[in-house]
Order: C-alpha cells, then sequence, then structure tokens
C-alpha cells in the first residue's frame, strides 16, 4: 500500500504546480475554462492527498511496520487512539497532515467564493496551489511517510508524553490554526495579484481567519495544559520557541481581527492589514521551520532534519513575494479617509494593533536572539524568562485595560465628557476591586494587583456593555443575535479576562518550596502539610515505576503520589506529577518528586501552589464559545455578502 | 499490484477532473473570465458607499441611544453621514441598469432626513429614528429601489 500512498503523492504534487502554473495563466490572460481547470486540479489536490493520508492512517491502525514512519512512531501494545495520534506524532505525518488541512481548508474556500469573487479566487488558486506544491514536493522528494523496510516483529512506540488525550487534540488543532491562516494570506495575495484591493477578500475569509485564529488559541491551551499536567515542571507556558512559535502568528491574527474591522468600516490600514495578513501567514510556516530545522533547542522539537533549509527558503521567497505585491500595489492600498480624533473607537483598535504587533515582535526577538548570537558571535546566547515576562507586563497591562476602554468608546469620536459618563461604573467597579484585593492581602504583588484590577476594569465593561445594549434592544436574545460578531468578540474578551486571571494568580500569587523530605518528616506549604510516609516501588512489563506516599493535611486531606517512571517501550524516564484541585481555594496542589530513595525512604520534592490556575483551561472553553457565536452562520448576513458580492452580470 | 493499479487509477480520474471544463466546451463561445465590467466595479463602490455610511448611521443611533455619544457630537455627525449615505442612494438610482439587475427588491430604510440638515441651520432635536436595531454590523442592508 505505500507504493499507492506514494503514487497519490506524486499525484498532489503534479496537481498542486498545475493549479499554481494554470491557475497563474488563467487569470492573467483572462481564460475561463482554465481556471476552471486549475480549480479543479486544487480539488483534486485535496481528494488525492487524502487517499494518501488514508494509506497511512490504515498502516498505523494495522501496524504495519513495512512503514519506516508506522515502526518508528508505534508499537502493537499502542491502542488505537495513539496509533492514530502517531499521525501527527513524527514529522513526515505531521507534514502530510498540513498538505491535507491545506488543500481541504483551500477547496473548501475557493469552492464557496467560487461565484461571488470570480476574478479574486482566479488569483487565490495559483496562490494556494504554489503553497500546497511546497509542501507536496517536500512529502515527496525529502521528507517522506511512505519509505518502507522489511518490517520488523514490532514498532518502536510513541514517545510517553506524546500518550495523552490533550496531545491527541492538541497539534491536529495547531494545524487547523497555521493552515487557516493560509486562506485569508491567499485571498490577501489574490486580491494584490487581480487589483481587487477593496473590502471585499476581507468579508469572504473573515470567518476563515477567525476559525483559524480560534483553532489557534484553542491548540495553545490543550498544549499548555498537557505540559501541566504531563511535562512536570510546575508550569504550563515556558516561552519556548516552539510554544512561541504558535503564539506569534495568533498575536498577528488578533492585531489582524481587530483593524479588519476599520478596513470594513472607514477604509484605512489596508497596507497595514495585508502586512499583518502576511506576517501571520509567514510567522505559521516559520514556527514549521523552528520546529524542524534543529536551530532552537526546545522540547518540542522534531529530530533535526533536512527539511529545515526548504522551509527557510520557502519563508524568505514568500517573504519577497508578499512585499513586491504590497509595494507594487501600494498606489491602490491607500486610505479613503483619516482618524478623526484619538478618542475614537478605530483609535483605540490601532493603540491594540501597535502592542499586539510590539509584543509579536519582541517575542519574535527572543527566538531569533540565540540564532543571531550563534551566527555573529560565533556563541549561542537565549533569552531567559525574564525578559519574557517582563515584555509581557509591559505590553500585555496597557492591551487588557484597552479592552475594557476600546468597547465603550463610539466610532470615529467620542467627547471626554461622554467616556467620562461611559466609564464612571467600570472604573468604580475596578477601584472598588482593588481597594478589596488591597485589603486581602494581594498587595505583595504589582502587576499582579494591577492585572486583577484590570481585569475587574474589563469585566465591569462587558457588563455595562450588556446592560444598556439589552435595555436598548429590548433582550438579550436580540441584542447577541443581531450582532453575533461583537457580542461574539465580548465573550472572547471574557475568555481572555480569565485567562489573564489565571496568569496572575498562577505566577504573581504562587507558593514554592522545594527541600529533602525524609521518612515521616513534614513540610507546609500554603496551608498544606505534607508527610512522606514512604517511598515504594512497583514494576509491570512496560514500566518501573517509583513513587512517594504524602499524606496531606490542613486545607486539603487526603494523599498524593508523585512518581518517577521508567518505561520499556520506548525506553524512556518520565515524571509523574501529583496535582490535586482545591476547588474551594480555587487553586491547585502541584506536586513533583525526585531522588526518590526506596531504602531509606529519603525524597526530593518540591510542591507548587497555584492559585486561580484552574481559570486557564476554562478561559479555553469560554474562549470556543465566543469564538462560535462570532462564527455562528447569520442568514442577513449570507443576504448583504451575496447582494454586496455578487458579479453584476446575470 | 493493487496499489500500482488503483494509483493509476487516481492519476486517470483526476486527469478526467482537470480536462473536464475542456471535454464539456470544446469551442466555446466565450471563454473569458467572468470579471466584472468598469460599470459594475462603478456600482460596487456605490453599494460599498452605501453600505458602509448606513451601517454608520446605525452604529452612531445605537452609540448615541447607549451613551457613549453625546447629543452634540451626535447631531454634528448625523448630517454628513445621512448626506452621504443619500448621495451613494442617488448615485446607484441614476444608475439606470443597477435597477433591472436587483433579484431582491426592498424598500430603503434610510432613516428621515432632517429638515434643515443640523449643520446647514439650526440643529433640530435628535431625531427619532425608526429603527435603530439591529445595529450595524449584522444589519439588513436595503437594495436599492428599482426604477
Amino acid at each position: 500500500m505505500a507504493d499507492l500512498g506514494r503514487a497519490a503523492l506524486v499525484v498532489s504534487l503534479g496537481l498542486a504546480v498545475y493549479a499554481a502554473v494554470a491557475g497563474t495563466v488563467a487569470a492573467r490572460d483572462n481564460r475561463r475554462r482554465l481556471a476552471v481547470s486549475a480549480r479543479n486540479a486544487l480539488f483534486c489536490c485535496f481528494g488525492s492527498t487524502a487517499v494518501a493520508s488514508a494509506v497511512l492512517a490504515t498502516a498505523l491502525v494495522r501496524h504495519d511496520f513495512s512503514f519506516v514512519y508506522v515502526a518508528e512512531h508505534t508499537n502493537r501494545a499502542l491502542p488505537t487512539s495513539y496509533s492514530l495520534s502517531a499521525f501527527w506524532g513524527g514529522q513526515e505525518g505531521s507534514l502530510l497532515l498540513w498538505l491535507l488541512v491545506l488543500t481541504g481548508y483551500g477547496a473548501l474556500a475557493v469552492g464557496l467564493n467560487r461565484k461571488v469573487l470570480r476574478e479574486l479566487t482566479a488569483w487565490v488558486v495559483p496562490v494556494l496551489g504554489g503553497t500546497a506544491a511546497f509542501f507536496a514536493f517536500v512529502l515527496v522528494a525529502v521528507s517522506s511517510p511512505f519509505d518502507t523496510q522489511t518490517a520488523p516483529f514490532d514498532g518502536a512506540g510513541l514517545t510517553h508524553s506524546l500518550r495523552n488525550p490533550y496531545m491527541v487534540a492538541h497539534p491536529p488543532m495547531l494545524y487547523l490554526g497555521y493552515v487557516g491562516l493560509s486562506v485569508p494570506f491567499a485571498f490577501a495575495a489574490g486580491a494584490l495579484l487581480s487589483g481587487r484591493t477593496d473590502e471585499r477578500w476581507i468579508v469572504a475569509t473573515r470567518r476563515w481567519t477567525l476559525a483559524a485564529w480560534a483553532f489557534l488559541g484553542f491548540g495553545q491551551l490543550l498544549g499548555a495544559h498537557w505540559a501541566y499536567t504531563e511535562v512536570g515542571w510546575g508550569g504550563y507556558y515556558a516561552w519556548d520557541p516552539v510554544e512561541n512559535a504558535a503564539l506569534m502568528p495568533w498575536l498577528a491574527a488578533t492585531a489582524f481581527l481587530h483593524s479588519v474591522m476599520i478596513q470594513e468600516r472607514k477604509g484605512m490600514l489596508k497596507v497595514w492589514n495585508m502586512v499583518l495578513v502576511a506576517l501571520a501567514f509567514e510567522l505559521s510556516v516559520f514556527g514549521t521551520f523552528l520546529t524542524r530545522s534543529g536551530v532552537v533547542n526546545s522540547i518540542h522539537s522534531f529530530a533535526k532534519s533536512p527539511i529545515g533549509g526548504w522551509f527557510l527558503a520557502f519563508v524568505v521567497i514568500s517573504s519577497l513575494f508578499s512585499l513586491t505585491l504590497i509595494m507594487w500595489r501600494l498606489p491602490l492600498l491607500k486610505a479613503r479617509t483619516k482618524l478623526e480624533s484619538a478618542l475614537s473607537r478605530e483609535a483605540t483598535f490601532l493603540y491594540n494593533n501597535l502592542l499586539l504587533v510590539a509584543l509579536c515582535l519582541t517575542v519574535l526577538w527572543g527566538v531569533l536572539f540565540p540564532i543571531v548570537t550563534q551566527v555573529v558571535k560565533g556563541e549561542t546566547r537565549t533569552i531567559g524568562r525574564p525578559y519574557y515576562d517582563f515584555f509581557l507586563r509591559v505590553f500585555g497591562l496597557p492591551l487588557l485595560l484597552l479592552m475594557g476602554i476600546g468597547p465603550l468608546i463610539a466610532w470615529r469620536k467620542t467627547s471626554a465628557r461622554a467616556l467620562v459618563r461611559t466609564l464612571a461604573w467600570p472604573i468604580a467597579a475596578s477601584v472598588a476591586c482593588g481597594a478589596a484585593l488591597v485589603a486581602a492581602g494581594a498587595g505583595s504583588s504589582r502587576p499582579g494587583l494591577i492585572a486583577y484590577t484590570f481585569c475587574a476594569f474589563v469585566l465591569a465593561t462587558i457588563l455595562v456593555e450588556l446592560v444598556r445594549g439589552t435595555r436598548a434592544a429590548g433582550s438579550l436574545f436580540t441584542l447577541v443575535s443581531r450582532n453575533r460578531r461583537r457580542y461574539g468578540g465580548y465573550v472572547v474578551h471574557a475568555a481572555i479576562v480569565l485567562l489573564a486571571l489565571g496568569i496572575a494568580g498562577s505566577s504573581a500569587y504562587s507558593h514554592t518550596v522545594e527541600r529533602p523530605l525524609r521518612l515521616g518528616q513534614s513540610m507546609t506549604v500554603a496551608g498544606y502539610t505534607l508527610t512522606n510516609e514512604g517511598v515504594h516501588h512497583t514494576v509491570s512489563p512496560s514500566v518501573t515505576r517509583t513513587f512517594v506516599d504524602l499524606r496531606v493535611s490542613g486545607r486539603f486531606n487526603g494523599t498524593v503520589k508523585p512518581a518517577q517512571a521508567e518505561y520499556a517501550i520506548p525506553p524512556e524516564p518520565a515524571q509523574e506529577v501529583s496535582i490535586k484541585t482545591d476547588w474551594s481555594r480555587a487553586q491547585d496542589l502541584y506536586v513533583i518528586a525526585d531522588e526518590l530513595h526506596q531504602k531509606t525512604g529519603l525524597v526530593y520534592v518540591k510542591v507548587l501552589v497555584k492559585p486561580l490556575v484552574n481559570l486557564i483551561w476554562i478561559a479555553g472553553f469560554v474562549f470556543l464559545l465566543g469564538s462560535a457565536v462570532a462564527l455562528w452562520p447569520d442568514a442577513r448576513e449570507q443576504r448583504r455578502l451575496v447582494t454586496r458580492l455578487a458579479p453584476a452580470r446575470a | 499490484m493493487t496499489a500500482i493499479v488503483l494509483g493509476l487509477l487516481l492519476a486517470a480520474g483526476v486527469v478526467v477532473l482537470v480536462a473536464l471544463p475542456f471535454l464539456r466546451e470544446p469551442a466555446p463561445a466565450d471563454d473569458r473570465l467572468d470579471a466584472p465590467t468598469a460599470a459594475d466595479e462603478r456600482r460596487l463602490a456605490l453599494v460599498e458607499e452605501r453600505d458602509r455610511a448606513l451601517a454608520a448611521l446605525k452604529e452612531l443611533e445605537f452609540d448615541h441611544r447607549t451613551g457613549k455619544v453625546d447629543d452634540d457630537d451626535y447631531l454634528a455627525l448625523v448630517g454628513p453621514l445621512r448626506r452621504s449615505a443619500a448621495a451613494a442612494l442617488r448615485a446607484l438610482d441614476a444608475d439606470r441598469s443597477y435597477g433591472a439587475q436587483m433579484t431582491e427588491p426592498e424598500t430603503p430604510d434610510l432613516p428621515p432626513e432632517p429638515a434643515p440638515p443640523p449643520d446647514e441651520g439650526t440643529p433640530p432635536a435628535p431625531p427619532t429614528v425608526p429603527e435603530p436595531y439591529p445595529p450595524p454590523d449584522e444589519a439588513t442592508i436595503p437594495s436599492i429601489p428599482q426604477e
């Protein structure tokens, strides 16, 4: 069956190249049949990639170890769900998933818009075809999942840290996000190539951008939860280069989602939006380069492989392509109007954009710094957590504040008097909250106190907006259903507030104590007393586990059993942390054990108490809810799109 | 062997699908892409201008009613927006070919023009707008009356 997979990939490559070349010729020479043919090639490219994917999935489920990829990433003992998740557990499979999602997204986006935006989609097809051609080429010529061998009796198995439900969902979510950004990029490039630089490409791709952004955001939270429960270092985000690789395009896409609203309403920021959509796409491919090239040290990296250079070349070429297009079409991208007031909704969006892009570029510099120092000085210097934490506070706190102010400011302009009147309640609520927090002892961390107070302010503004809007509309349902985009956005804002509360609580107000603990000895952390009741050892054919029994008393009564494990297949150690959620105090007791001595009962224990950390995971679901509200199809909007975008010819 | 046959079938199938436009229409009367004409482009620009002005008007009404815009700002902003919307509607109305192409005729619900416009005489009291909702993003955009 590997032959079929290889043949399907070769067919995909041929179709993608055809879609790129024939699509370009058709759009340039205004040839209808050739344009339809190129479009069909893109559809078929998805079909043939689906065939290749089905071949690999079948081989994984059937444990066909004649496939090198299957033998390297699965074994007979692996349950079917994890065997299937090995599809994206290795480099070749994840590239195939990328191509599958790319061609699927592309076919769907082009298919849905083929009638209302014919001249635009004619140019979108070659852009998507060119991108797909690159991935198909890498799969065919550089890193194929269909290499074969004489089948061994059993495979190497999947890394144990990847045998986690969150890791089953996290990579596909990220890919749906990364690859989804190709669609707005292709439409933006299509708009520039066709010279149709009005708002049509934005209107047509709004939901695609939103969906990709939602997948990327939720995927990162799934990854954070996996890191928290599985990796065992006590945190959920380490500013690792590969984690940052997902954060950067998300930040750029967040800026884009806000700034397109200014273009839609005011015809401003056309160049800026083109730059942002290109930046989001390039950063998503750059992230793949970081993950696979081996140029940065990361626990998430795939093994160093030759495809890094290909990805770097693709990023450089596509960036130059985007910049050239934007420069070429600059005369068409002039703004129709100007900013009327610094106190207006569009101005707050602009400030928000500047902060988001500044944060994005700051993270990018942190990621690039080791590479730059290696090239310039010949030694690798890395930037640590304090750098990122500092800039997160510098840019993140004003962003949080703007998230509260923005919705209360009118488009075009707002007088200072109206602004003060509108902000009175939220400011009063946040000041009262801040005072209460100081009284409760939260003043120990100034950034934490500021973050909490700003969060209270944002929640108060959302509440004020909903109350005033409901009064005017008659009911909350009417209000939300008639402007899902806006109120879905407010729900997402609420999710960001929960996220900020979780991050502030679990970082600024966490307690950490680490110390050796002898048999019978106790330690107390933030009201929890842990007593060592002995180190134990269990052996099974697949794993040898050494764990300590720690009796917990005080704020929580029970036992925790952090462990260290040695797996047999594949042979690797694993840290198994113990987490107890204390819902009454909204905090986690997180215990890590190291250097366990069964004979003496001595163990080195690290105990963390992390307040509000679970708000981060709850934020993920609120984020999804808000995104779903904003994405929900609306008959009125569809009619508007058709009325506006339908070609004049009958 | 089965895999090779399946691969060949796949290749043959996609070749047929890709060539389908040429197989269906070996010698079409018109092989040009259905690109909008200059008149279409002009009409589209006017439609966008109309939509933008109407959306801005409804947004202004919403912001006024929820207290984000005070009366003075409202009166200063509403006149130009109404004139802009009216100008776009008149321009669309003047386009003879446009009316015949509409598929879904509706009556526009443009708020009534204050008389005199606020910045051309004594500012009137804030007018009562018949339909401040839905807010502009999702608003039903009125189609243009046929001639």
